[in-house]
C-alpha cells in the first residue's frame, strides 16, 4: 500500500520587495505517495522552484502546512530543517554546483562529513553512489575533467550518498544536450524505479516531464493541471536507456 | 577527506591571490618577528640589569659634560660604612673605531680596579681579573665585535677614537664577553686612556658617568637621592639613575621611537586586515553558490561561519609562518655583521616573538575573516540558489 509522502495544505507563499507583496504561490494543496516521479511544469515565474524549496526545506511557507514524511515542516527552526535535510533529501540543480578543487569522490563525499562515519564506510558509500551514476571509473577527477554530463552524474552521486528518501532535481537538464539529458532523466528513473525514491522533478521540457510518472502545470501559482502520464511515454522513456 | 583539506583544497583555488595575501602577512610578520625580539631581548637586559643594581651618576644637564674624575671618592664617602655602596666605577668615553671602518663601537674607558667588581656580570676568571690588573693596555670586547673583526683573546688590536684628540691606542685583548646585551661593547682601562692623553697634552682626568654598584635595590634608591642631595648646587651638580632608566634616554633621544614603532605596528596591521578582509570577500562572492548549496545538504549556518573564518586564519597562519619561519632561520644562523643597535650586537629570536608574531597573524586572519564569515552564516540559501537558477 502506497504512504503519503508529501502533503502540502493550503500553502501560500508571499514574497515582499520594497513593501511591495509578491504573491508567488495561492493556496496549493498537494499529495505525492512515496515512490512517486512526480514533473512539476510551468513557465518562469510560476513558483515550480518555489514550491520545490518549500518541499525541501528551503523556504518557509507564509501559511499553511507542508508535511514530508513524519516531518511537519513549517514547525521546524532552520537548524532543525538543515539536520533535516541533510538525511532526507538530495538536491540537483541545474549547474551543478560541484566544489571545482575537489574530486569527484570527494565532492560525493561531502554531505557524509556531516555524519559520524568512519572513512572505510565514507568511501564504500561514495564508491557505491559513484557505481550508480556510472562513474566509477571517474573517482579521482576533477571537475573541469569532467562533461557536463558526467558532473551532472556526480552531482546526482552526491544528491544519494546519504541514502536520502526524496529527490528534488531543479532543471537538471537544462544546461545538457538532448542525449546527455535523457541520460541523466535514466539515472534519475532508475532511482525511483530501483531504488524506490520519490522524485520532484521541475523542467520546462516535454520531453523530460514525459520521464515522470504524473505531471502538475503550475501557473500564477496554482496548479491548473494534474494528470497522469501515459504508460507508453514513460516506458518509452524507460527504454531509450 | 576532512573539512581541513576542504579548507586546505578552497587555498588553492587562486593560487596567485593565496600567494600574494599570504605574502601580505608573511614580510609584516618577518619585520614583526625582528622587533619583538628585539624588544623581547630589551626587557631580558632590562631585567638582568636591574639585578646588577647599578646606579649611573652623571653631570645633571647633560652625559656629554665631564664630572671631575675626584667625585669618585666623594661619592664613596657617602656611604663610609658600604651598608648601601659596594663600588664606585668610574668611566669615560673613547668612541673608538677600527682604524678604516665607520661603524663606532661603545667603548669606554673604566677604572681598572673597581671594573670587575661594578660589572661583575662580566664574569672575569680570576686569571682574566689579573691580565686585567696587570696590564694597562688591558681591554675586554663584546663577542659582536670579536667575531666582525675576527679577534680572539690575546691579540693585540688597535681603536682610533672619534673625539679629540683622536688617539690611536693599541690594546691587549684579555676577555670577550659572551652576553648578548654587551655584543657591541669595548671596555679599556682608564688609567691608560688618562696617560695617552697625558701625553698629547690633554691633562684633565674626568668621567661621564660613575657606576655605583649597590648592597641592594632600597641601598640603591637611598643612595640615589642622597648622592644627588650632596652635590646639589654645586658646580658639578648630578642625575642618579639606575640602568634601566639611563638606557631609556638613550631609547627617547631620537624621538618617541617605541611610541612611532607603535604606531606603525598599528597601522600595518590596520592595512594587513584590509588587505585580507578584502581577499576573503572575493573568495565568499565568488563561491556563494557553493556555500549555498553547502547549506541545501546540510551544512550548518555556524559551520558554514566556521569554514570561512577558518579559511582567513589558515591563510593568516600560511603567511606568517611563512615570514616568521625564515626571518628566525635567517637571525639564528647567520650573524648579523655590523648590526648596531647601542651596545646589543646581534637580535636572537626569541620563541616569545614568534608565538606573538603568529598569534597577531591569526587575529588579523580572524578579523579579516569575521564579515565575510558573518555574510555567509546569514546567506539565505533560496536567495543565492534563485541567483544560479
Amino acid at each position: 500500500m502506497s504512504t503519503v509522502e508529501i502533503e502540502l495544505r493550503e500553502v501560500r507563499k508571499v514574497y515582499h520587495k520594497d513593501r511591495i507583496e509578491i504573491p508567488v504561490l495561492e493556496g496549493l494543496n498537494l499529495t505525492v505517495t512515496t515512490g512517486e516521479f512526480v514533473v512539476l511544469m510551468g513557465p518562469s515565474g510560476s513558483g515550480k522552484s518555489t514550491l520545490l524549496h518549500l518541499i525541501g526545506g528551503l523556504d518557509s511557507p507564509t501559511s499553511g502546512s507542508v508535511r514530508v514524511g513524519d516531518a511537519q515542516l513549517e514547525r521546524m527552526t532552520e537548524r532543525e530543517l538543515t539536520s533535516w535535510r541533510s538525511r532526507h533529501v538530495g538536491f540537483i540543480f541545474q549547474m551543478y554546483h560541484l566544489v571545482p578543487v575537489l574530486t569527484a569522490a570527494q565532492n560525493v563525499e561531502l554531505p557524509l562529513l556531516l555524519f559520524r562515519m568512519s572513512s572505510a564506510e565514507r568511501r564504500e558509500r561514495v564508491a557505491t553512489a559513484l557505481g550508480v551514476v556510472g562513474l566509477a571509473d571517474r573517482t579521482d577527477h576533477r571537475p573541469n575533467q569532467l562533461s557536463g554530463g558526467q558532473e551532472q552524474r556526480v552531482a546526482i552521486a552526491r544528491a544519494i550518498v546519504t541514502d536520502p528518501r526524496l529527490i528534488l532535481a531543479d532543471e537538471p537538464t537544462g544546461d545538457l544536450d538532448a542525449k546527455t539529458s535523457e541520460e541523466i532523466l535514466n539515472l534519475l528513473n532508475v532511482l525511483n524505479t530501483e531504488f524506490g525514491k520519490t522524485v520532484l522533478l521541475v523542467t520546462h521540457d516535454p520531453r523530460a516531464a514525459a520521464h515522470g510518472q504524473r505531471q502538475l502545470h503550475l501557473d500564477k501559482g496554482a496548479f491548473y493541471r494534474d494528470e497522469a502520464v501515459p504508460p507508453r511515454a514513460a516506458s518509452t522513456a524507460a527504454a531509450s536507456r | 577527506m576532512t573539512i581541513t583539506y576542504v579548507l586546505m583544497q578552497n587555498l588553492n583555488r587562486n593560487p596567485l591571490r593565496t600567494m600574494l595575501t599570504a605574502a601580505a602577512f608573511a614580510l609584516p610578520m618577518a619585520v614583526f618577528v625582528a622587533a619583538i625580539s628585539l624588544v623581547v631581548l630589551l626587557a631580558k637586559v632590562a631585567a638582568a640589569n636591574e639585578k646588577e643594581l647599578r646606579l649611573g651618576v652623571r653631570q645633571k644637564t647633560s652625559l656629554i659634560n665631564p664630572l671631575p674624575e675626584g667625585m669618585r671618592r666623594k661619592i664613596e664617602a657617602l656611604d663610609p660604612d658600604r651598608k648601601s655602596l659596594r663600588a664606585v666605577c668610574g668611566m669615560r668615553w673613547f668612541g673608538g673605531r677600527v682604524p678604516n671602518t665607520q661603524n663606532m663601537l661603545v667603548s669606554m674607558a673604566a677604572d681598572a680596579d673597581t671594573f670587575p667588581e661594578v660589572y661583575s656580570d662580566v664574569q672575569m676568571t680570576p686569571e682574566e681579573t689579573a691580565k686585567w690588573t696587570a696590564d694597562r693596555t688591558a681591554c675586554v670586547a663584546g663577542s659582536g665585535v670579536a667575531e666582525q673583526y675576527h679577534w680572539k683573546v690575546g691579540d693585540r688590536v688597535t681603536l682610533e677614537s672619534t673625539v679629540p684628540p683622536y688617539l690611536t691606542l693599541e690594546f691587549h685583548l684579555v676577555k670577550i664577553m659572551t652576553q648578548t646585551e654587551r655584543g657591541n661593547v669595548f671596555y679599556l682601562r682608564r688609567d691608560y686612556l688618562e696617560e695617552s692623553l697625558r701625553t698629547a697634552g690633554f691633562d684633565n682626568p674626568q668621567c661621564n658617568i660613575f657606576w655605583v654598584k649597590c648592597t641592594s635595590a632600597e641601598g640603591l634608591r637611598a643612595l640615589q637621592t642622597r648622592i644627588d642631595q650632596a652635590f646639589a648646587n654645586s658646580p658639578e651638580e648630578t642625575k642618579s639613575e639606575d640602568e634601566n632608566a639611563f638606557a631609556a634616554n638613550f631609547t627617547q633621544a631620537g624621538g618617541d621611537i617605541p611610541g612611532l614603532m607603535q604606531a606603525m605596528a598599528i597601522v600595518v596591521v590596520c592595512i594587513i586586515a584590509l588587505v585580507a578582509g578584502n581577499t576573503m570577500m572575493m573568495s565568499f562572492r565568488e563561491r556563494i553558490r557553493e556555500l549555498a548549496v553547502f547549506k541545501a545538504i546540510g551544512f550548518q549556518s555556524g559551520r558554514i561561519f566556521t569554514i570561512v573564518l577558518a579559511e582567513s586564519a589558515m591563510l593568516a597562519l600560511i603567511g606568517s609562518l611563512a615570514g616568521v619561519l625564515p626571518t628566525a632561520a635567517i637571525l639564528t644562523l647567520v650573524p648579523m655583521r655590523g648590526l648596531r643597535m647601542g651596545p646589543i650586537s646581534r637580535v636572537e629570536i626569541s620563541p616569545v616573538a614568534v608565538i606573538v608574531s603568529v598569534v597577531i597573524a591569526l587575529v588579523v586572519g580572524l578579523a579579516a575573516g569575521l564579515w565575510p564569515a558573518y555574510q555567509a552564516m546569514r546567506l539565505r540559501t533560496v536567495d543565492a540558489l534563485r541567483r544560479i537558477a
